[in-house]
């Protein structure tokens, strides 16, 4: 077992041109909040809102690539949303191991995204599993 | 703690992890009298057990269950 209760993990993400086109094009979610900056500012934000699900995205590169072992597949997640992202925020993840259970080869995450001003956007807790 | 007493609280786990309020385990309940006990939800279950009881299986334990009162000889085998 490659994992141990209390490792941290560390990794920098930004919600560049390209992930948010993309995102876009392929989700086709052209809601105004992500895609009209007047509408956005209208609501109270600084600009377009990147769609919290681009966050996601993020996690499952950190899961599928950043980990010691590729044996790995989620079996659960969960993320709140707490402050709003913008096109081009650089984003702090970092994660830390709250729970590993042997018997079943599951590992439980606690993770934050923070922003440039060390606010945190999101956070939640994710399980994956090993396989065999 | 007294085995019907851990069957309460792994039952509670059950219909948790499960969302089934209409689970009743009992000693001789097995993975195939229980809807949606599938070996996904075996992962859930496990971790949420071993939380509720503050406990850790090892695999060959798992493996050795034959039915709910098995799981819960291992739990009680552990002093809690």
């Amino acid at each position: 077992m490659m994992f141990t209760i209390g490792d941290k993990f560390e990794r920098r993400f930004v919600v560049s041109d390209e992930v948010y086109n993309g995102f876009i094009h392929i989700f086709a979610d052209t809601n105004p909040l992500h895609t009209d900056e007047a509408f956005a500012q209208k609501k109270g934000f600084k600009g377009r809102v990147m769609h919290g699900n681009i966050l996601n995205g993020f996690l499952s590169y950190f899961i599928g690539e950043c980990l010691p072992d590729k044996n790995v597949i989620i079996h659960a997640q969960q993320i709140q949303f707490k402050n709003p992202v913008y096109l081009n925020d650089e984003l702090l993840f970092q994660a830390q191991i709250i729970n590993v259970s042997e018997s079943v080869g599951a590992i439980e995450f606690k993770f934050t995204f923070k922003n440039a001003d060390a606010k945190v956007v999101a956070k939640g807790e994710i399980q994956i599993g090993l396989l065999a | 703690m007294e085995k019907n007493e851990a069957l309460e609280k792994v039952n509670a786990v059950f219909i948790d992890v499960l969302d089934n309020e209409d689970i009743v385990l009992s000693y001789e309940t097995t993975a195939n009298d229980v809807e949606d006990w599938d070996s996904l939800n075996h992962i859930q279950l496990v971790v949420a057990v071993e939380k509720a009881f503050k406990i850790r299986f090892t695999s060959q334990e798992i493996q050795s269950w034959n039915n709910v009162g098995e799981m819960l000889d291992c739990i009680l085998a552990k002093g809690v």
